[in-house]
Protein backbone atom coordinates (compact mmCIF):
# COMPACT_ATOMS: atom_id res chain seq x y z
CA UNK A 1 0.00 0.00 0.00
CA UNK A 2 2.68 2.31 -0.01
CA UNK A 3 2.29 3.10 -3.57
CA UNK A 4 -1.14 4.23 -5.15
CA UNK A 5 -1.81 4.20 -8.94
CA UNK A 6 -4.08 6.92 -10.30
CA UNK A 7 -6.85 6.56 -12.01
CA UNK A 8 -5.29 8.14 -15.35
CA UNK A 9 -1.96 5.98 -14.71
CA UNK A 10 -4.47 2.94 -14.77
CA UNK A 11 -6.11 4.45 -18.11
CA UNK A 12 -3.05 4.56 -19.94
CA UNK A 13 -1.56 1.15 -19.04
CA UNK A 14 -5.24 -0.26 -19.83
CA UNK A 15 -5.55 1.35 -23.17
CA UNK A 16 -1.88 0.30 -23.86
CA UNK A 17 -2.17 -3.08 -22.97
CA UNK A 18 -5.86 -3.59 -24.73
CA UNK A 19 -4.99 -0.66 -27.84
CA UNK A 20 -7.29 1.41 -27.86
CA UNK A 21 -7.63 4.94 -27.61
CA UNK A 22 -7.72 6.77 -23.76
CA UNK A 23 -10.97 7.75 -23.86
CA UNK A 24 -12.36 4.56 -24.87
CA UNK A 25 -10.61 2.87 -21.95
CA UNK A 26 -11.86 5.74 -19.74
CA UNK A 27 -15.42 5.38 -20.68
CA UNK A 28 -15.25 1.52 -20.23
CA UNK A 29 -13.98 1.69 -16.92
CA UNK A 30 -16.94 4.22 -16.14
CA UNK A 31 -19.39 2.11 -17.38
CA UNK A 32 -18.08 -0.92 -16.32
CA UNK A 33 -18.36 0.68 -12.21
CA UNK A 34 -21.66 2.08 -13.27
CA UNK A 35 -22.73 -1.77 -13.89
CA UNK A 36 -21.37 -3.45 -10.85
CA UNK A 37 -22.94 -0.86 -8.89
CA UNK A 38 -26.34 -1.64 -10.57
CA UNK A 39 -25.50 -5.19 -10.38
CA UNK A 40 -24.96 -4.93 -6.55
CA UNK A 41 -28.15 -3.43 -6.09
CA UNK A 42 -30.33 -5.72 -7.95
CA UNK A 43 -28.55 -8.89 -7.38
CA UNK A 44 -26.32 -8.25 -4.78
CA UNK A 45 -23.43 -9.96 -6.07
CA UNK A 46 -20.93 -9.26 -8.97
CA UNK A 47 -18.83 -11.99 -9.90
CA UNK A 48 -15.47 -11.01 -12.49
CA UNK A 49 -13.89 -13.93 -13.27
CA UNK A 50 -10.34 -14.28 -12.71
CA UNK A 51 -10.45 -11.19 -10.18
CA UNK A 52 -13.04 -11.85 -7.46
CA UNK A 53 -16.50 -10.87 -6.28
CA UNK A 54 -17.96 -7.77 -4.78
CA UNK A 55 -20.26 -8.97 -2.37
CA UNK A 56 -23.72 -7.06 -0.01
CA UNK A 57 -23.36 -8.27 3.37
CA UNK A 58 -25.86 -6.70 6.01
CA UNK A 59 -24.78 -5.87 8.91
CA UNK A 60 -27.51 -5.78 11.93
CA UNK A 61 -28.43 -2.81 14.36
CA UNK A 62 -25.52 -2.74 16.90
CA UNK A 63 -24.91 -0.24 19.57
CA UNK A 64 -21.29 1.60 19.87
CA UNK A 65 -19.81 4.62 21.11
CA UNK A 66 -19.54 7.74 19.51
CA UNK A 67 -16.03 8.78 19.14
CA UNK A 68 -15.98 11.87 20.32
CA UNK A 69 -18.37 12.91 22.96
CA UNK A 70 -18.26 8.88 24.32
CA UNK A 71 -22.00 8.66 24.60
CA UNK A 72 -23.59 5.55 23.76
CA UNK A 73 -25.88 6.07 20.25
CA UNK A 74 -27.28 2.72 18.26
CA UNK A 75 -25.71 2.05 14.51
CA UNK A 76 -28.55 1.04 12.51
CA UNK A 77 -27.98 -1.80 10.06
CA UNK A 78 -26.96 -1.39 6.84
CA UNK A 79 -24.97 -3.35 3.96
CA UNK A 80 -21.58 -3.41 3.80
CA UNK A 81 -19.84 -3.63 0.05
CA UNK A 82 -17.19 -7.10 0.30
CA UNK A 83 -14.80 -7.69 -2.18
CA UNK A 84 -13.93 -11.11 -2.51
CA UNK A 85 -10.56 -12.29 -4.26
CA UNK A 86 -11.02 -15.48 -6.30
CA UNK A 87 -7.92 -17.92 -5.86
CA UNK A 88 -5.87 -16.57 -9.15
CA UNK A 89 -6.02 -12.91 -7.82
CA UNK A 90 -4.95 -14.41 -4.08
CA UNK A 91 -2.09 -16.41 -5.06
CA UNK A 92 -0.64 -13.80 -7.55
CA UNK A 93 -0.67 -11.05 -4.50
CA UNK A 94 0.69 -13.96 -2.04
CA UNK A 95 3.85 -14.51 -4.17
CA UNK A 96 6.51 -12.96 -2.03
CA UNK A 97 4.98 -15.94 0.44
CA UNK A 98 4.01 -18.48 -1.39
CA UNK A 99 4.83 -21.98 -0.48
CA UNK A 100 4.99 -21.28 3.44
CA UNK A 101 2.69 -23.93 5.42
CA UNK A 102 1.48 -23.89 9.01
CA UNK A 103 3.72 -26.06 10.82
CA UNK A 104 2.74 -27.64 13.99
CA UNK A 105 4.20 -26.93 17.44
CA UNK A 106 3.78 -29.44 19.82
CA UNK A 107 6.51 -29.30 22.56
CA UNK A 108 6.35 -25.59 23.34
CA UNK A 109 2.49 -26.44 23.76
CA UNK A 110 2.11 -26.16 27.59
CA UNK A 111 4.73 -23.09 27.90
CA UNK A 112 3.37 -21.04 24.98
CA UNK A 113 -0.38 -21.00 26.15
CA UNK A 114 -0.10 -17.83 27.95
CA UNK A 115 1.37 -15.86 25.00
CA UNK A 116 -0.25 -17.51 22.24
CA UNK A 117 -3.67 -16.11 23.91
CA UNK A 118 -1.95 -12.86 24.57
CA UNK A 119 -1.33 -12.35 20.72
CA UNK A 120 -4.92 -14.01 19.81
CA UNK A 121 -6.15 -11.36 22.29
CA UNK A 122 -3.96 -8.61 20.24
CA UNK A 123 -5.47 -9.28 17.37
CA UNK A 124 -8.75 -9.45 18.08
CA UNK A 125 -8.33 -6.28 19.64
CA UNK A 126 -7.06 -4.98 16.45
CA UNK A 127 -9.84 -6.82 14.54
CA UNK A 128 -12.65 -4.79 16.83
CA UNK A 129 -10.59 -1.82 16.50
CA UNK A 130 -10.68 -2.00 12.93
CA UNK A 131 -13.99 -2.51 12.82
CA UNK A 132 -14.68 0.31 15.06
CA UNK A 133 -13.36 2.77 12.77
CA UNK A 134 -15.79 1.23 9.86
CA UNK A 135 -18.38 1.71 12.09
CA UNK A 136 -17.90 5.04 13.23
CA UNK A 137 -17.67 6.19 9.77
CA UNK A 138 -21.09 5.67 9.32
CA UNK A 139 -22.28 7.44 12.71
CA UNK A 140 -21.48 10.98 10.78
CA UNK A 141 -23.62 10.36 8.23
CA UNK A 142 -26.84 8.81 10.30
CA UNK A 143 -27.88 11.21 12.91
CA UNK A 144 -27.97 14.35 10.68
CA UNK A 145 -31.24 12.52 8.98
CA UNK A 146 -32.38 11.71 12.13
CA UNK A 147 -32.27 15.17 13.55
CA UNK A 148 -33.63 16.49 10.20
CA UNK A 149 -36.76 13.81 10.63
CA UNK A 150 -37.11 14.96 14.22
CA UNK A 151 -36.93 19.07 13.41
CA UNK A 152 -39.66 18.00 10.54
CA UNK A 153 -41.59 16.81 13.55
CA UNK A 154 -42.16 13.27 12.09
CA UNK A 155 -41.08 9.81 13.18
CA UNK A 156 -37.83 9.25 11.04
CA UNK A 157 -39.46 6.10 9.63
CA UNK A 158 -41.82 8.77 7.40
CA UNK A 159 -39.20 10.80 6.63
CA UNK A 160 -37.80 8.03 4.90
CA UNK A 161 -40.89 6.58 3.56
CA UNK A 162 -40.28 7.56 -0.44
CA UNK A 163 -37.22 5.59 -0.50
CA UNK A 164 -38.69 2.86 1.12
CA UNK A 165 -41.41 2.99 -1.31
CA UNK A 166 -38.81 2.84 -4.50
CA UNK A 167 -36.76 0.45 -2.58
CA UNK A 168 -39.56 -2.00 -1.97
CA UNK A 169 -40.45 -1.83 -5.73
CA UNK A 170 -37.24 -3.04 -7.16
CA UNK A 171 -37.45 -5.45 -4.22
CA UNK A 172 -40.34 -6.70 -5.33
CA UNK A 173 -38.79 -6.83 -8.62
CA UNK A 174 -35.93 -8.57 -8.05
CA UNK A 175 -37.96 -11.18 -6.27
CA UNK A 176 -40.40 -11.59 -9.13
CA UNK A 177 -36.77 -12.63 -10.98
CA UNK A 178 -36.28 -14.81 -8.04
CA UNK A 179 -39.34 -16.52 -7.95
CA UNK A 180 -39.50 -17.20 -11.48
CA UNK A 181 -35.99 -19.33 -11.38
CA UNK A 182 -37.24 -20.77 -8.52
CA UNK A 183 -40.65 -21.97 -11.01
CA UNK A 184 -37.80 -23.14 -13.44
CA UNK A 185 -35.72 -25.06 -10.95
CA UNK A 186 -39.30 -27.33 -9.62
CA UNK A 187 -39.96 -27.81 -13.42
CA UNK A 188 -36.62 -29.67 -13.57
CA UNK A 189 -36.96 -31.24 -10.47
CA UNK A 190 -40.45 -32.17 -11.29
CA UNK A 191 -38.96 -33.91 -14.28
CA UNK A 192 -35.57 -35.61 -12.95
CA UNK A 193 -38.28 -37.18 -10.38
CA UNK A 194 -40.27 -38.35 -13.16
CA UNK A 195 -37.19 -39.72 -15.17
CA UNK A 196 -35.91 -41.02 -11.87
CA UNK A 197 -39.14 -43.40 -10.83
CA UNK A 198 -38.98 -44.42 -15.15
CA UNK A 199 -35.84 -45.65 -14.68
CA UNK A 200 -36.83 -47.15 -11.32
CA UNK A 201 -39.31 -49.08 -13.17
CA UNK A 202 -37.21 -50.44 -15.99
CA UNK A 203 -34.71 -51.78 -13.14
CA UNK A 204 -37.73 -52.99 -11.20
CA UNK A 205 -39.16 -55.31 -14.32
CA UNK A 206 -35.65 -55.78 -15.22
CA UNK A 207 -35.42 -57.69 -11.90
CA UNK A 208 -38.88 -59.36 -11.64
CA UNK A 209 -38.61 -62.48 -14.09
CA UNK A 210 -35.13 -63.23 -12.43
CA UNK A 211 -37.55 -63.89 -9.36
CA UNK A 212 -40.28 -65.62 -11.15
CA UNK A 213 -37.81 -68.28 -12.31
CA UNK A 214 -36.60 -68.88 -8.89
CA UNK A 215 -40.28 -69.27 -7.76
CA UNK A 216 -41.07 -71.43 -9.84
CA UNK A 217 -38.01 -73.60 -9.81
CA UNK A 218 -38.49 -73.84 -6.23
CA UNK A 219 -41.79 -75.08 -5.82
CA UNK A 220 -41.61 -78.06 -7.52
CA UNK A 221 -38.26 -79.54 -5.65
CA UNK A 222 -40.48 -79.08 -2.74
CA UNK A 223 -43.33 -81.35 -4.41
CA UNK A 224 -40.66 -83.96 -5.08
CA UNK A 225 -39.74 -83.82 -1.84
CA UNK A 226 -43.06 -84.28 0.20
CA UNK A 227 -44.38 -87.52 -1.50
CA UNK A 228 -41.17 -89.54 -0.70
CA UNK A 229 -39.87 -87.94 2.21
CA UNK A 230 -37.62 -90.97 3.07
CA UNK A 231 -36.06 -91.60 0.25
CA UNK A 232 -34.97 -88.21 -0.92
CA UNK A 233 -33.04 -87.03 2.48
CA UNK A 234 -31.42 -90.62 2.31
CA UNK A 235 -29.92 -89.67 -1.27
CA UNK A 236 -29.34 -86.09 -0.09
CA UNK A 237 -26.74 -87.37 2.56
CA UNK A 238 -23.99 -87.76 0.02
CA UNK A 239 -22.96 -86.06 -3.08
CA UNK A 240 -22.69 -88.22 -5.85
CA UNK A 241 -18.84 -88.06 -6.53
CA UNK A 242 -16.95 -88.39 -9.60
CA UNK A 243 -12.54 -88.46 -8.95
CA UNK A 244 -10.89 -86.18 -10.78
CA UNK A 245 -7.32 -85.46 -11.63
CA UNK A 246 -5.89 -82.19 -10.84
CA UNK A 247 -3.59 -80.76 -13.58
CA UNK A 248 -1.10 -78.43 -13.19
CA UNK A 249 -2.17 -74.45 -12.97
CA UNK A 250 -5.68 -75.49 -11.61
CA UNK A 251 -7.09 -74.40 -8.33
CA UNK A 252 -10.30 -75.07 -6.62
CA UNK A 253 -11.49 -71.96 -7.68
CA UNK A 254 -10.88 -72.68 -11.47
CA UNK A 255 -11.96 -76.34 -10.57
CA UNK A 256 -15.24 -75.03 -8.79
CA UNK A 257 -15.90 -73.17 -12.12
CA UNK A 258 -15.26 -75.47 -14.53
CA UNK A 259 -16.89 -78.96 -12.75
CA UNK A 260 -19.87 -77.22 -10.63
CA UNK A 261 -20.14 -73.85 -12.48
CA UNK A 262 -19.98 -71.49 -9.95
CA UNK A 263 -16.79 -70.68 -8.71
CA UNK A 264 -18.15 -69.61 -5.22
CA UNK A 265 -18.85 -73.27 -4.39
CA UNK A 266 -15.38 -74.39 -3.99
CA UNK A 267 -15.39 -74.33 0.01
CA UNK A 268 -17.59 -77.76 -1.03
CA UNK A 269 -14.39 -79.45 -2.73
CA UNK A 270 -11.69 -78.39 0.36
CA UNK A 271 -14.55 -79.88 2.67
CA UNK A 272 -14.99 -83.31 0.66
CA UNK A 273 -11.58 -83.80 0.03
CA UNK A 274 -10.11 -82.42 3.45
CA UNK A 275 -8.20 -85.81 4.55
CA UNK A 276 -6.28 -84.59 1.09
CA UNK A 277 -5.98 -80.42 1.53
CA UNK A 278 -4.17 -79.27 4.38
CA UNK A 279 -3.97 -75.85 2.97
CA UNK A 280 -7.22 -75.16 0.89
CA UNK A 281 -5.13 -72.36 -1.29
CA UNK A 282 -2.05 -75.16 -2.26
CA UNK A 283 -3.70 -77.49 -4.30
CA UNK A 284 -1.01 -80.87 -5.29
CA UNK A 285 -1.10 -81.48 -8.94
CA UNK A 286 -2.22 -84.68 -9.79
CA UNK A 287 -3.96 -84.95 -6.92
CA UNK A 288 -7.50 -87.09 -7.18
CA UNK A 289 -10.39 -84.98 -5.59
CA UNK A 290 -13.86 -86.14 -5.05
CA UNK A 291 -16.00 -83.58 -7.53
CA UNK A 292 -19.82 -83.82 -6.26
CA UNK A 293 -22.40 -83.65 -9.20
CA UNK A 294 -24.90 -79.99 -9.10
CA UNK A 295 -27.38 -80.15 -10.72
CA UNK A 296 -28.19 -76.62 -10.47
CA UNK A 297 -25.31 -73.86 -9.36
CA UNK A 298 -27.53 -71.17 -9.66
CA UNK A 299 -30.31 -72.67 -7.29
CA UNK A 300 -29.23 -75.10 -5.13
CA UNK A 301 -31.30 -77.54 -3.39
CA UNK A 302 -31.26 -77.17 0.72
CA UNK A 303 -28.81 -79.92 1.51
CA UNK A 304 -25.96 -78.47 -1.65
CA UNK A 305 -26.59 -75.12 0.56
CA UNK A 306 -25.94 -76.97 3.77
CA UNK A 307 -22.84 -77.94 2.18
CA UNK A 308 -21.68 -75.23 0.98
CA UNK A 309 -21.70 -73.55 4.19
CA UNK A 310 -20.19 -76.26 6.05
CA UNK A 311 -17.37 -76.29 3.47
CA UNK A 312 -17.07 -72.38 4.33
CA UNK A 313 -17.48 -73.20 7.82
CA UNK A 314 -14.17 -75.12 7.48
CA UNK A 315 -12.58 -73.07 5.86
CA UNK A 316 -13.48 -70.37 8.36
CA UNK A 317 -11.68 -72.61 10.87
CA UNK A 318 -8.33 -73.14 8.78
CA UNK A 319 -8.21 -69.42 8.67
CA UNK A 320 -8.99 -68.66 12.16
CA UNK A 321 -6.04 -70.65 13.29
CA UNK A 322 -3.56 -69.25 9.59
CA UNK A 323 -5.35 -66.40 8.70
CA UNK A 324 -7.23 -64.47 11.72
CA UNK A 325 -7.90 -61.38 9.97
CA UNK A 326 -9.85 -62.76 7.41
CA UNK A 327 -11.51 -65.29 8.66
CA UNK A 328 -14.45 -63.47 9.65
CA UNK A 329 -15.24 -63.62 6.35
CA UNK A 330 -16.07 -66.67 5.10
CA UNK A 331 -17.93 -67.06 8.86
CA UNK A 332 -20.24 -64.23 7.03
CA UNK A 333 -20.43 -66.08 3.90
CA UNK A 334 -21.86 -69.13 5.20
CA UNK A 335 -24.81 -67.16 6.70
CA UNK A 336 -25.14 -66.28 3.18
CA UNK A 337 -25.84 -69.78 1.95
CA UNK A 338 -26.98 -71.24 5.27
CA UNK A 339 -28.03 -68.91 7.69
CA UNK A 340 -29.71 -71.82 10.18
CA UNK A 341 -26.20 -72.93 10.25
CA UNK A 342 -24.49 -69.82 11.14
CA UNK A 343 -27.63 -69.64 13.67
CA UNK A 344 -26.13 -72.59 15.52
CA UNK A 345 -22.82 -73.43 14.29
CA UNK A 346 -21.82 -77.03 14.40
CA UNK A 347 -18.90 -75.93 16.55
CA UNK A 348 -17.24 -72.94 18.56
CA UNK A 349 -16.90 -69.92 16.70
CA UNK A 350 -15.28 -66.32 17.97
CA UNK A 351 -18.14 -64.29 19.22
CA UNK A 352 -16.85 -61.27 17.56
CA UNK A 353 -16.42 -62.84 14.15
CA UNK A 354 -19.97 -64.30 14.92
CA UNK A 355 -21.68 -61.27 15.66
CA UNK A 356 -19.76 -59.71 12.18
CA UNK A 357 -21.24 -62.17 10.32
CA UNK A 358 -24.66 -61.67 11.64
CA UNK A 359 -24.65 -58.13 11.98
CA UNK A 360 -22.99 -57.63 8.12
CA UNK B 1 -29.25 -49.50 -2.32
CA UNK B 2 -31.72 -47.67 -4.21
CA UNK B 3 -33.06 -46.05 -0.75
CA UNK B 4 -29.30 -44.77 -1.04
CA UNK B 5 -29.14 -43.68 -3.87
CA UNK B 6 -32.94 -41.76 -3.49
CA UNK B 7 -31.58 -40.09 -0.09
CA UNK B 8 -28.31 -38.56 -2.16
CA UNK B 9 -30.87 -37.31 -4.97
CA UNK B 10 -32.89 -35.22 -3.51
CA UNK B 11 -29.87 -34.01 -0.74
CA UNK B 12 -28.46 -33.33 -3.86
CA UNK B 13 -31.79 -31.33 -5.11
CA UNK B 14 -32.25 -29.74 -1.71
CA UNK B 15 -28.71 -28.52 -1.67
CA UNK B 16 -29.14 -27.23 -5.55
CA UNK B 17 -32.44 -25.17 -4.32
CA UNK B 18 -30.71 -23.76 -1.01
CA UNK B 19 -27.53 -22.65 -2.72
CA UNK B 20 -28.34 -21.18 -6.10
CA UNK B 21 -27.79 -17.76 -5.78
CA UNK B 22 -28.60 -14.77 -8.09
CA UNK B 23 -25.35 -13.72 -8.28
CA UNK B 24 -24.88 -11.48 -11.66
CA UNK B 25 -23.10 -13.94 -13.35
CA UNK B 26 -19.44 -12.95 -15.53
CA UNK B 27 -21.33 -13.28 -18.90
CA UNK B 28 -24.46 -11.42 -17.82
CA UNK B 29 -21.72 -8.62 -17.11
CA UNK B 30 -20.10 -8.83 -20.53
CA UNK B 31 -23.52 -8.47 -22.57
CA UNK B 32 -24.41 -5.45 -20.50
CA UNK B 33 -21.11 -4.19 -20.48
CA UNK B 34 -21.21 -4.56 -24.59
CA UNK B 35 -24.50 -2.69 -24.82
CA UNK B 36 -23.96 0.05 -22.70
CA UNK B 37 -20.29 0.85 -24.83
CA UNK B 38 -21.21 -0.43 -28.54
CA UNK B 39 -17.82 -3.19 -28.76
CA UNK B 40 -18.73 -7.03 -29.67
CA UNK B 41 -18.97 -8.70 -26.95
CA UNK B 42 -15.22 -10.55 -27.73
CA UNK B 43 -13.48 -7.04 -27.88
CA UNK B 44 -15.33 -5.98 -24.54
CA UNK B 45 -14.58 -9.86 -22.89
CA UNK B 46 -10.69 -9.05 -24.16
CA UNK B 47 -10.95 -5.40 -22.38
CA UNK B 48 -12.29 -6.27 -19.24
CA UNK B 49 -9.84 -9.12 -19.09
CA UNK B 50 -6.92 -6.80 -20.00
CA UNK B 51 -8.00 -4.52 -16.74
CA UNK B 52 -8.30 -7.27 -14.42
CA UNK B 53 -4.91 -8.15 -15.21
CA UNK B 54 -3.45 -4.77 -14.97
CA UNK B 55 -4.87 -4.36 -11.55
CA UNK B 56 -3.93 -7.57 -10.73
CA UNK B 57 -0.38 -6.90 -11.89
CA UNK B 58 -0.18 -3.95 -9.55
CA UNK B 59 -1.54 -5.73 -6.55
CA UNK B 60 0.58 -8.67 -6.81
CA UNK B 61 3.65 -6.12 -6.81
CA UNK B 62 1.97 -4.60 -3.73
CA UNK B 63 0.99 -1.32 -5.19
CA UNK B 64 -2.73 0.26 -4.49
CA UNK B 65 -4.77 0.82 -7.35
CA UNK B 66 -8.07 3.59 -6.99
CA UNK B 67 -11.22 3.36 -9.12
CA UNK B 68 -13.31 6.22 -8.77
CA UNK B 69 -16.53 6.07 -7.45
CA UNK B 70 -15.79 1.99 -6.96
CA UNK B 71 -13.40 2.22 -4.42
CA UNK B 72 -9.33 1.42 -3.71
CA UNK B 73 -7.86 -1.80 -4.03
CA UNK B 74 -4.64 -2.55 -2.00
CA UNK B 75 -2.66 -5.31 -0.33
CA UNK B 76 -1.81 -6.20 3.33
CA UNK B 77 0.27 -8.18 4.80
CA UNK B 78 -0.89 -10.47 7.79
CA UNK B 79 2.18 -11.21 9.63
CA UNK B 80 2.82 -14.65 11.31
CA UNK B 81 1.14 -16.02 14.21
CA UNK B 82 0.42 -18.29 16.59
CA UNK B 83 -2.94 -20.20 16.44
CA UNK B 84 -4.77 -23.32 18.66
CA UNK B 85 -5.55 -26.15 16.62
CA UNK B 86 -8.24 -28.26 17.97
CA UNK B 87 -8.09 -31.08 15.54
CA UNK B 88 -4.16 -31.74 16.14
CA UNK B 89 -4.45 -30.54 19.77
CA UNK B 90 -1.46 -28.31 19.36
CA UNK B 91 0.14 -24.65 18.03
CA UNK B 92 0.25 -23.98 14.35
CA UNK B 93 2.28 -21.24 13.28
CA UNK B 94 0.52 -19.86 10.13
CA UNK B 95 3.04 -18.10 8.09
CA UNK B 96 2.22 -14.40 7.02
CA UNK B 97 0.04 -14.01 3.63
CA UNK B 98 -0.20 -11.32 1.56
CA UNK B 99 -3.90 -10.01 0.92
CA UNK B 100 -6.15 -8.25 -1.21
CA UNK B 101 -8.46 -5.17 0.64
CA UNK B 102 -10.97 -3.26 -0.68
CA UNK B 103 -12.25 0.00 0.18
CA UNK B 104 -15.43 1.11 -1.20
CA UNK B 105 -15.83 4.64 -2.17
CA UNK B 106 -17.91 6.65 -0.19
CA UNK B 107 -20.25 7.12 -2.73
CA UNK B 108 -20.66 3.35 -3.42
CA UNK B 109 -21.20 2.96 0.29
CA UNK B 110 -23.67 5.56 0.66
CA UNK B 111 -25.84 4.27 -2.60
CA UNK B 112 -26.04 0.80 -1.35
CA UNK B 113 -26.19 1.39 2.54
CA UNK B 114 -30.29 1.17 2.85
CA UNK B 115 -30.95 -0.95 -0.20
CA UNK B 116 -32.88 -4.05 1.94
CA UNK B 117 -33.46 -2.03 4.99
CA UNK B 118 -37.02 -3.12 4.20
CA UNK B 119 -36.63 -7.16 4.36
CA UNK B 120 -35.39 -6.40 8.24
Amino acid sequence: MSEKITFKELVELIAKQSQQSQSSANSFIHELVQIIESGLKSSGSVSISGFGKFELRWMNERTGTHPQTGDEITIPGQNKVVFKPYKALREEVNVPFAGLKSRIIREEVDEAIPPASGTAENNGKNETIDDLIIERDNPHFVPPKKQTAETNGNKPVAAKLPDESKLAEEVQKSGNYKWAYAAAVMIALIAFILLFFMMQRDSDTAETPTTVQMEQVTPPIAEETTPADDPDPGIQTEFETQSFTVEPGQSLWTIAENQLGNPYLWPVLYNLNRDLLTNPNQLPAASELDVPSISDPENLNEFEREQVALGYFSLYEWNRENNPEEARYFLWAVGVFSPELLAQPPSEADPDDLAFARNR
Amino acid sequence: MHNAAVIRFFRQIFRLLIETDFTMKYKELIDRLSEKTGHPKVKTREMLEDTVQVISEHLSQGKGVSVPDLGTFGTKVNTEKKVYNPHYEAFLMVPPKRTVEFNPSSKLKEEVKYLEQTDE
